[in-house]
């Protein structure tokens, strides 16, 4: 069972503000609620597969330029930087 | 102008000069502004489509050479970049992103001169299988405007069925090209993961989503495909296709052919009316020449939770970009602190996309990872090995599309675990990569209902014969509207 308390923690790490309770916390516990049909599965000695590309299939890393300037497109790009807000005082 | 007519057809037709481009695109934008009201399945319509199609028109006198698509009218799905144009995701978060590039599967159709007649609506990013969950309002099961079409390419699979264009893209991450299709009775494919580049798909959940088409016939389907196919420097997901031809051989037909039905799919919580459907697709499809019987693949009714948990996951980690700085809603930084300036922004998000993002922070965090996410890993796998096992015995799978009929507007969109279960029978085919498609099959008193056939990786070709077999022994009636 997953408390109320640990949504709104996980919540505020993704820098969300759960300000409806019935719509984000209750709603969300009543989803993950329902994958606990995983422990049925019956999977625990089960490898976990990852589809794997050798690295001869990856394109070569090297630099492709791109002919529009996107950091530009930054609202708050200021010539040499992007500006963010001030971190807590 | 019979705007009724298939992507082939079209393309036909224009060829031999029996219609223009101009004419034909001019009467799709003149359709959209007549029925879209009721509808809604655009977000943004193409001004330019009708010069675009007057050019076509040009380079067709002069004798130059045009691409495959003879400026057909595509809609595309709102999560596919096109340069300088809106691509919302049918988000708040993004109602002024303009992308800065063309995906590859515009840049393909592009150069094949097709005309995109306008952006469609989705759920927001893709979450969600009824489009209700769209910043920008719902849209309308052209069969019945009480019902929803389906999503979350609902606005694609509107668009094709209403005669608004004669072909879309979707994406589909756990049905979301198949569940409108089936909704709206349009062929909706999902190919063999990496089969179609995602370079320039808004990314929702990368190891399991593809782009695909949405159409009238199989036919058009093999056509897109062989437009927008391919290995892409781009995508380093994308496989070697060795530019198969779709389209030739698609009349081979399917006898002799092993179709295993799956058990799991046709079990509980199904409609008996979808139930009898299957059953007829089964001996149509037997009638044909195939062998059916039935098999086990215990995983199914796992899939759905861990399908959940590994979308959400990794949605997550995609929306983690939304912050405001690098992407996202706009305003001034003045009297924020930092956190809090992001959490202000993030609140652009709806309320099911937040949802997914919560659950994508818990469900793989330290202390919880064991229980949810590696088990869900863990089905994944076994899933994709019951699967494989499945295709050493038969050349495809068989199933509805969805388990239920489409229903009404607001019927479970305050029910998150009802909405889970409709996607139970999709969500297979994106966990283990395999190619799937949804066939318009049946009417029950006026709702749609598709049938699914799945294959195995690469095996797309086969499958596109399959499904254009068991469409040719179908006949509809026209959508009324």
């Amino acid at each position: 069972m997953v408390t109320e308390e640990e949504i709104e923690h996980v919540s505020k790490l993704m820098r969300i503000d759960v300000d409806d309770h019935k719509e984000y916390v209750e709603k969300v516990n009543m989803m993950i609620s329902y994958f606990d049909l995983l422990d049925s599965a019956g999977v625990n000695s089960e490898e976990i597969t990852m589809p794997e590309i050798s690295i001869s299939n990856l394109r070569k890393d090297e630099y492709i330029p791109f002919d529009d300037k996107l950091i530009e497109k930054l609202n708050h790009y200021k010539g040499t930087y992007v500006r963010a807000p001030k971190m807590s005082s | 102008m019979n705007l009724k007519i298939s992507a082939l057809e079209y393309v036909q037709e224009v060829k031999t000069g029996n219609i223009s481009a101009e004419d034909f695109v001019a009467k799709t934008i003149e359709r959209i502004q007549s029925i879209d009201d009721k509808l809604h399945a655009f977000l943004s319509i193409n001004d330019e489509a009708v010069d675009q199609a007057r050019n076509i028109d040009k380079k067709i006198k002069s004798g130059e050479k045009v691409g495959d698509c003879f400026g057909m009218p595509i809609s595309i799905k709102d999560n596919i970049c096109i340069k300088d144009s809106k691509t919302t995701c049918a988000s708040k978060m993004l109602e002024n992103f303009i992308a800065p590039y063309d995906a590859t599967v515009i840049t393909k159709l592009k150069q094949q001169d097709a005309i995109f007649v306008g952006k469609v609506n989705m759920d927001e990013f893709a979450m969600g299988l009824t489009t209700e969950f769209s910043a920008y309002g719902p849209s309308k099961n052209p069969w019945n405007l009480e019902h929803v079409p389906g999503g979350s390419s609902g606005g694609s699979a509107v668009s094709v069925s209403a005669f608004e264009c004669v072909a879309s893209l979707g994406s589909d991450t756990g049905g979301s090209v198949r569940n409108p299709a089936s909704f709206c009775s349009t062929v909706g494919y999902k190919p063999t993961y990496g089969l179609i580049s995602r370079y320039g798909l808004i990314s929702y959940a990368n190891t399991i989503e593809q782009i695909g088409p949405l159409t009238r016939t199989v036919k058009d389907t093999a056509f897109m495909l062989n437009l927008i196919s391919g290995i892409d420097s781009n995508d380093n997901t994308t496989v070697d296709n060795k530019n198969e031809d779709y389209l030739s051989g698609i009349e081979s037909g399917i006898e002799g052919k092993k179709i295993g039905i799956i058990k799991e799919m046709i079990g509980d919580g199904i409609d008996p009316v979808v139930l009898s459907a299957t059953k007829d697709a089964i001996a149509k499809l037997e009638g044909l020449g195939a062998i059916c019987e039935e098999i086990s693949i215990d995983m199914v009714k796992y899939s759905v939770a861990a399908y959940y948990t590994i979308s959400a996951t990794e949605a997550g980690s995609n929306l983690a970009r939304y912050d405001n700085i690098r992407y996202g809603y706009d305003f001034p930084l003045e009297g924020y602190e930092f956190n809090s300036y992001i959490s202000k922004a993030r609140r652009n998000f709806g309320p099911e996309v937040t949802r997914r993002m919560i659950i994508g922070g818990f469900v793989p965090s330290a202390g919880h990872a064991g229980k949810y996410f590696l088990k869900a890993l863990k089905v994944k796998s076994k899933l994709t090995r019951e699967i494989n096992d499945a295709f050493k015995k038969f050349d495809f799978l068989i199933s509805p599309t969805v388990p239920i009929l489409p229903f009404k507007l607001g019927e479970k969109i305050d029910d998150p675990i009802s909405l889970f279960l409709v996607d139970i029978n999709t969500i297979t085919a994106n966990l283990t990569g395999k190619p799937a498609i949804s066939i318009p099959f049946s009417n029950s008193n006026g709702l749609p209902i598709g049938i699914q056939l799945m294959a195995d990786s690469m095996n797309d070709k086969s499958l596109l014969q399959a499904a254009h077999a068991l469409e040719q022994t179908v006949n509809l009636p026209e959508v009324p509207i």
